[in-house]
């Protein structure tokens, strides 16, 4: 058992722009913190409006031993709750999505409004007070459709600069009038440390990813200019050519495209709209769009992909015809949930407007081949041979952020238990 | 074949019902809060020839298969495509299964045209039409094709419908008889809701009110269509008033397919009788109980031996949700259900006591 301060200081001595030590990537202890401080007080992407379309709809998710219910009421509102019945503490419900009335536990029958009040007790005396027995509340927040929740008493209030700044460049896609086409849960054999890192990186895409690669160039996120062979700075040159010339056509109907970079905020993230190759049109294998039916008004299909990431969970490619959506959970320190989902214009019929072949497949092989990666990873960190190795400041500079604002995020959190233990 | 006496469009083959039998949804219009029309065509161009009033009959797959006919709403003068007209039935599984599946694009096995309910609203007779409802769906092909081949000749169209929100085609009725000075137009409603301004007649159809929509209704054929409650009390109606009933031609909307809501969505507005019992039927096992005034779905089918699942008894669990099949009734629940479920045939029978004679899956 490591013990806090062991973790404490493992913490402090971390090296910038070295990957993090061993413990951080295997150690159940750590796993338990992250659960605790990471997960347990930030904003959580958990996922999107169109999982619950009408009153009465509702998704669990976990996160840690936690269970939550996000359940959309009468008026349309979202609410979120511990799914946990506040008689025996029984979970109320056991679907990862279904369609209720109120919420009944099975158990006993304890019965709960959609705004959590309990209203129903039998055989419970009438000395009981039902108004102290309502279930307990978590935040949540749709932001353009993508729903983040929060279970911390008191939540990040920078989610408010996330909104802001990502509305204008979400809400053109239109998540309201989306469905979702497939979606799909992968687990990762890896810390989630991992999936997070391996994703703020295309180093390795050249190597790996063979379809994500065709519409989508490694560049965008960064090279080392002097290594580049011929054919590599031909690449780089048309590449920043294309994204010059596309931001401003994009931005003149009205698309928000530049890089936002809030990567250091609490409720971290970073968006800017990406020039696609070829066509253009999207994450296909021919880079045209996968539905036919573009989304919101969108009259043009040559929009390129909007990436939005957050920390610490998630990240998000918008297209022109269709929204794909990651949120990454953990669940041991060496396991890891990655929930992928698909949205296409809701009145886009399969078969008709679109195949679920062709819109799934770029994103289900990346996936599978990041596993891989993420496995080997998580492998390595296991070895005594291990040690934090540096991350190229030209392509990993993003994987340095995250690195960076987990161990900012840890730090606060023992700096204020200090805080605490001082006051008492 | 004197190819050069048609132009290029009559060229399309006629639709044959020994040989075709597959229709593509081609659009689907909402008409009112609970009813579609639904527009198909054939695979390749088909010309359909059918007489105004006829229905085509539809295989949908649910529950494993069920066949329902629907009466082509469509004017037999625009032969490219056909066009049926349906109501959402609480319970009915053929209209929900339209309803919530059928989109353009999709496809669907039919047989027809067939069915013998047909006017010629241009020719000599003078002609009254009455429909309530979805039975309205006939008359509009009728009143639509004379439209479209000259001008109905003299035709009093009346209509039924439960509030001003229900009418369906009011418009384009409207439209028609602006268009068309033969064409008188009547509605009138059970209700009219604060909602929708109304200045029609406003109750259920009475001999009196009759006399002031089409006063010389005893000298014209009558075309009557609607649930089976509504016929009979028109027949009624005009036996009373010594009508010919030789001239009288009636048609149920539904061909005894989906019976279930419409027919007691009208008896559920027949005069309230303050004692009156209704008739509890449960077809799957074959019960049925007579219950009277106040009396819970779940108590009737307790007194009638059986034991359905139940928890809280007062609506919030949701527990004993089921299936009303017909029917109609008063549902004060606690949360236990929600309005789309409601929407599709589903009541808390703990807190459901009838309106009307009901069937109820348990
Ligand atoms: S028994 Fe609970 S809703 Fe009917
Ligand atoms: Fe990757």
């Amino acid at each position: 058992m490591r013990s806090t301060s062991e973790i404490q200081s493992l913490v402090n001595r971390r090296q910038k722009n070295k990957s993090l030590e061993a413990p951080f990537y295997n150690a159940a202890e750590i796993l338990d913190l992250d659960i605790d401080v990471i997960f347990g007080k930030h904003w959580i992407f958990v996922a999107v409006d169109p999982e619950l379309p009408e009153p009465g709809d509702c998704v669990t998710v976990e996160i840690g031993n936690a269970s939550i219910l996000i359940l959309r009421g009468d008026d349309m509102e979202l609410r979120a709750f511990h799914n946990v019945c506040r008689h025996r503490g029984a979970r109320l419900i056991d679907e990862r999505a279904t369609t209720i009335g109120n919420i009944v536990c099975r158990y006993h029958g304890w019965s709960y409004n959609e705004d959590g009040e309990l209203i129903l007790a039998e055989h419970m005396g009438s000395g009981f007070d039902k108004s102290c027995h309502g279930l307990k509340t978590v935040h949540v927040r749709s932001i353009a459709g993508l729903i983040f929740i929060c279970l911390a008493k008191d939540a990040p209030e920078d989610i408010e600069d996330l909104a802001r700044t990502m509305e204008p460049y979400i809400a053109p896609h239109d998540i309201a009038h989306c469905k979702v086409a497939h979606s799909s849960e992968l687990i990762e054999e890896g810390n989630w440390k991992l999936t997070m890192e391996n994703n703020r990186e295309c180093y390795h895409c050249e190597g790996n990813h063979p379809q994500l690669t065709v519409p989508l160039s490694e560049f965008g996120f960064g090279f080392s200019p002097d290594e580049l062979d011929e054919r590599r700075s031909g690449d780089v040159k048309k590449y920043l050519e294309s994204v010059a010339r596309d931001h401003q056509r994009w931005e003149s109907c009205g698309l928000p495209s530049a890089e936002e970079d809030h990567l250091a905020n609490v409720t971290g993230f970073r968006t800017m709209r990406l020039p696609l190759s070829w066509e253009g049109e999207s994450h296909t294998l021919d880079t045209k769009v996968a539905s036919k039916k573009l989304l919101g008004s969108f009259t043009d299909a040559k929009l390129g992909g909007l990436s939005f990431w957050t920390h610490p969970n998630s990240w998000h490619h918008f297209m022109s015809d269709h929204i794909v959506t990651f949120s990454v959970l953990p669940l041991a320190p060496n396991r890891t949930l990655v929930r992928t989902t698909w949205l296409v214009h809701k009145d886009a019929i399969e078969n008709q407007d679109y195949t679920l072949d062709n819109l799934t497949q770029v994103w289900t092989m990346t996936n599978l081949q990041d596993a891989m990666l993420v496995r080997l990873a998580q492998l390595g960190s296991e070895q005594p041979a291990y040690e934090p190795g540096p991350y190229s400041t030209f392509t990993e500079p993003h994987v340095e952020a995250f690195c960076d604002w987990y161990i900012k995020r840890l730090q606060n959190h023992f700096a204020e238990t200090k805080a605490e233990l001082a006051a008492e | 074949m004197a190819d050069e006496k048609l132009t290029e469009v009559t060229r399309v083959p006629l639709w044959d019902p020994e040989q075709d039998d597959v229709l593509v949804c081609r659009q689907v219009r909402q008409e009112t809060h609970d009813v579609k029309t639904f527009v198909f065509s054939g695979r390749e161009p088909r010309a359909f020839r059918f007489y105004p009033g006829q229905y085509m009959t539809f295989d949908l797959p649910v529950e494993g298969m069920v066949t329902r006919c629907y009466t082509i709403s469509a004017s037999a003068a625009r032969p490219y495509r056909v066009e049926i007209t349906v109501k959402r039935v609480p319970g009915g599984p053929g209209s929900n299964w339209l309803h919530d599946y059928m989109v353009p694009g999709k496809e669907v096995n039919v047989s027809g045209p067939g069915g013998e309910f047909t006017a010629d609203a241009t020719g000599e007779d003078k002609l009254l039409f009455l429909s309530a409802g979805s039975g309205i769906t006939p008359m509009m092909s009728m009143t639509r094709t004379a439209c479209d081949l000259s001008e109905p000749s003299d035709l009093h169209f009346v209509h039924a419908a439960r509030s001003p929100a229900d009418i369906i085609f009011r418009d384009e009725l409207a439209l028609l008889a602006t268009q068309n000075p033969s064409l008188k137009l009547a509605f009138t409603c059970e209700t009219a809701s604060a909602n929708h301004s109304w200045s029609g007649y406003t109750g259920r159809l009475s001999l009196q009110m009759l006399s002031l929509m089409s006063p010389d209704f005893l000298e014209r054929k009558i075309f009557c269509c609607g649930p089976a409650l509504f016929m009979e009390g028109v027949r009624n109606m005009l036996q009373q008033a010594g009508f010919n009933m030789e001239k009288y031609y009636e048609e149920s909307f539904d061909f005894g397919a989906e019976t279930a809501g419409d027919l007691e969505e009208y008896a559920s507005v027949a005069p309230e009788i303050s004692d009156q019992t209704f008739r509890v039927s449960f077809p799957k096992t074959g019960h049925v109980v007579e219950c009277g005034p106040g009396m819970t779905v779940l108590s009737a089918a307790r007194e009638a031996g059986l034991l359905p699942v139940s928890s809280c008894q007062r609506g919030i669990c949701g527990t004993c949700k089921s299936k009303l099949i017909s029917g109609q009734v008063d549902m004060q629940h606690g949360g236990g259900i929600r309005q789309r479920e409601i929407d599709q045939g589903k009541i808390l029978i703990c807190c459901s006591t009838p309106l009307s004679d009901i069937e109820v899956e348990i």
